[in-house]
């Protein structure tokens, strides 16, 4: 068991759920609080060194939803919503609303450790991004100062627009996009919620850049909500 | 009948005498005029006063005029030589005479035109008044039979009869019984023979309204549908005058309106209510999810826990293991009966989007894959981006329940395939799932898509299944607008689901 420097925010009000997360953690090295309020969870957040939280929806005070718009407010802690709510509604509302990935519940022990493993790497990355003119995954490297896509070393001809879209997806490794996201990015605000551009365009892009597009295995899709760039 | 003929007898003769009389009178005054010898001109101006009063104390234009033709010829008989005889020594009387009686004429008809005016306003004033009244007492009116008996009771008041009413329900059937005018404040239910013959005898109407034995009978038409019909005996009916009719008309209008005012207030209300319970539904369906889920996450959770605490030879391991797989069950079967009440409660929305298709099969994939990696389930797709239009979290859903149970009839080291083409000239979709296990019974054919239909003819070892899932994919898919179908294949051993989406957009696509 090693240990770890990150402490985790558990914010929970279901005791059975909050065990099985700490015994995970608690494998897992980290160090972490628990807290079965609203209310609790932002206090700690002010007055404590968290790392990461793990966000319940429905907590006893008031809805989760609102904890994310208030610590957006003031704080760009990685918040992972573990919650049992699972209309694609909520979800893409979640992220827009400043999540960084969401579990449904119930979740298996390796899919959470799964989600905090990206939000960690992530977490260290965000400092020396801006440094980074190059950035990879898997075989799939992008030179962000050129403009350039290589596939397996092999420089890849894509479109400016597919190159925005993963250049988009390089800047958020393994954090879900939505859909809505992506488009407010790409299209510009003033397009509206059409997908069908989109789809399009990922359609193109995939062709390029997977070797079965229908198993992809850098972009991948989360139906109703977005898509997510595979950080193994 | 013969009551209302001696009325117009009693008119004429009362008519008639008041005519006699102002001649009579006019004569007499003009015989004093005669004796205290005023001048002739004086005498023809009497006449003529009193042949204006004829015409304003009678009815009508012929009292006048036979008034102004007896008094040029009694100012004749009695007033000019030769007296008491109709001949004229003067031939300059004749211009007298024509004068006379033009005037006489012109006078008389002028009264009586002002007269008819007079009484027309003063009907139309009554008329007014009774709407007005009546469109009153419908503004408070509650329901409507409310409506229907302020009606009766008014139009009964009104044309003095025994007036009834029958309203129509909501589907544009005729209730069951009228309500009739008893005598004055006294209203009765009276039972409709044959309803379906009344709506098809008012429906079929050509006419005003509907001749029948006794009644006869008009109907309310609203803005969409005929709302009741108003039932007057036929003696009145037939006996109307012109300006009762139009009265009539008038008065079915404003209850029209405001039959029509009371269904689009009550559909209102409905609509409103409907709402509210379609919030207070989808809140219970969240909170039985959200309260079902985290217990069974607890379970899930603490079982997997344990089984990562115990040895695996251990024995209570496998304990640990069968509580994982139950809860697991448990929670396959909680949200399969979520999704279908979903479904099923028939307002389901479905927000179609144009879709990748191969984006939608690969995440249904990719989602057996983590759960039986053991597997390999081959995909076929177009080479050119297929965009259909659905809403891809269920279409998701309707090919994971396909290949889930691709997955459980199947072994390991056969292949499952998933495949999609496009039927350009039936403009659809063709989606396939196909394997070589060991396909369907011939006895479970007709019976896959019954909710909690599970085959009986399955080996012992297999898992339990719960029952929903053909039925969630067939009413996903009928909600979409294609087919499904299952039957076992031809070429080889296995068995196949079909289902095809239409690929038009449709207008709720646009909306969104």
């Amino acid at each position: 068991m090693q240990n770890r420097n990150e402490r985790i925010l558990i914010v929970e009000d279901d005791p059975q759920i909050r065990n099985f997360i700490c015994y995970l953690l608690k494998q897992e090295g980290f160090s972490y609080i628990t807290v079965g309020t609203a209310q609790g969870a932002l206090s700690i957040l002010v007055s404590e060194q968290i790392d990461i939280m793990l966000l319940d929806l429905g907590l006893p005070d008031f809805d989760g939803m609102e904890v994310i718009k208030k610590v957006r407010e003031w704080s760009e802690i990685p918040i992972i919503v573990v919650s049992a709510r699972d209309q694609d509604k909520e979800k893409a509302l979640a992220l827009d609303s400043g999540a960084d990935d969401y579990l449904t519940k119930p979740f298996s022990a390796t899919e959470l450790m799964a989600r905090i493993r990206v939000v960690i790497r992530h977490l260290y990355k965000v400092g020396g991004t801006k440094q980074l003119t190059s950035l990879a995954v898997g075989g799939l490297r992008i030179d962000l100062d050129k403009r350039l896509v290589y596939l397996d070393n092999v420089e890849l001809h894509v479109t400016p627009m597919e190159y925005n879209l993963l250049a988009l997806f390089f800047r958020n490794i393994g954090k879900v996009l939505t859909t809505r996201y992506i488009i407010k990015e790409i299209y510009g605000v003033g397009y509206g919620t059409d997908t069908q551009a989109l789809r399009t365009l990922m359609a193109g892009l995939r062709r390029k850049i997977e070797k079965d597009p229908a198993k992809p295995r850098y972009i991948l899709t989360e139906i109703g909500v977005g898509y997510r760039l595979s950080d193994e | 009948m013969v009551i209302f003929r001696n009325k117009e007898h009693i008119y004429i003769v009362r008519y008639m005498l008041i005519t006699t009389c102002m001649i009579a009178v006019a004569t007499g005054i003009g015989w004093i005029f005669r004796y205290i010898a005023f001048p002739e001109t004086n005498i023809v101006i009497v006449y003529l006063l009193f042949v204006l009063m004829t015409a304003r104390f009678t009815r009508g234009y012929a009292y006048g005029i036979v008034a102004s033709v007896i008094a040029t010829f009694t100012f004749n008989y009695f007033f000019t030589k030769p007296y008491f005889t109709f001949s004229v020594n003067d031939p300059t009387y004749f211009i007298t005479f024509a004068i006379m009686t033009v005037t006489a004429f012109i006078t008389s008809t002028l009264t009586s035109k002002a007269k008819q005016n007079a009484l027309e306003a003063q009907e139309k004033e009554a008329e007014t008044s009774a709407l007005f009244q009546l469109t009153n007492q419908l503004t408070d009116a509650a329901n409507l039979s409310d409506i229907a008996s302020i009606i009766t009771d008014t139009i009964s008041g009104i044309m003095n009869c025994r007036a009834a009413c029958l309203c129509f329900d909501e589907s544009g059937q005729p209730e069951q019984s009228f309500i009739q005018q008893q005598c004055a404040g006294k209203q009765v239910w009276r039972k409709v023979d044959d309803t379906a013959e009344m709506k098809h005898r008012i429906e079929g109407l050509r006419t005003a309204f509907d001749v029948g034995d006794e009644f006869c009978d008009w109907p309310i038409y609203g803005r969409e549908a005929i709302l009741g019909v108003l039932r007057i005996p036929k003696e009145t009916a037939t006996t109307m005058s012109e300006s009762q009719m139009r009265l009539l008309h008038s008065m079915i209008e404003s209850t029209a309106l405001a039959m029509d005012r009371f269904r689009s207030t009550q559909k209102q209300q409905k609509s409103r209510e409907e709402v509210i319970q379609e919030r207070y539904r989808s809140n219970l369906l969240r909170a039985i999810s959200h309260d079902l889920r985290t217990p069974l996450s607890g379970i899930m959770g603490t079982s997997e826990m344990l089984m990562d605490m115990i040895d695996l030879n251990d024995p209570r391991y496998f304990l640990a293991k069968e509580i994982y797989k139950d809860a697991d069950w448990l929670h396959s079967l909680v949200e399969n009966i979520l999704s279908l009440t979903r479904l099923q409660d028939g307002r389901l929305t479905i927000t179609k989007q144009l879709e990748a298709v191969e984006e939608v099969i690969g995440s249904a994939v990719n989602h057996i894959m983590k759960r039986s990696p053991e597997y390999e389930i081959t995909i076929n797709i177009p080479e050119e981006v297929l965009l259909v239009p659905m809403d891809a979290k269920l279409i998701e859903q309707v090919l994971v329940n396909l290949l889930d149970n691709a997955v459980k009839h199947t072994p390991s080291d056969r292949e499952i395939s998933v495949s999609v083409i496009e039927d350009k000239i039936k403009n659809i979709a063709v989606f396939s799932v196909t394997d070589q296990g060991c396909g369907i019974a011939a006895s479970d054919l007709p019976h896959i898509f019954q909710m909690f239909y599970i085959t009986h003819s399955r080996q012992a070892d297999s898992q339990r299944g719960v029952g929903l899932g053909l039925t969630i994919c067939e009413v996903i898919i009928k909600a979409h607008g294609g087919t499904i179908e299952g039957h076992n294949r031809a070429d080889e051993q296995g068995a196949e689901f079909v289902f095809t989406l239409p690929m038009e957009v449709q207008n709720n696509a646009e909306q969104e």
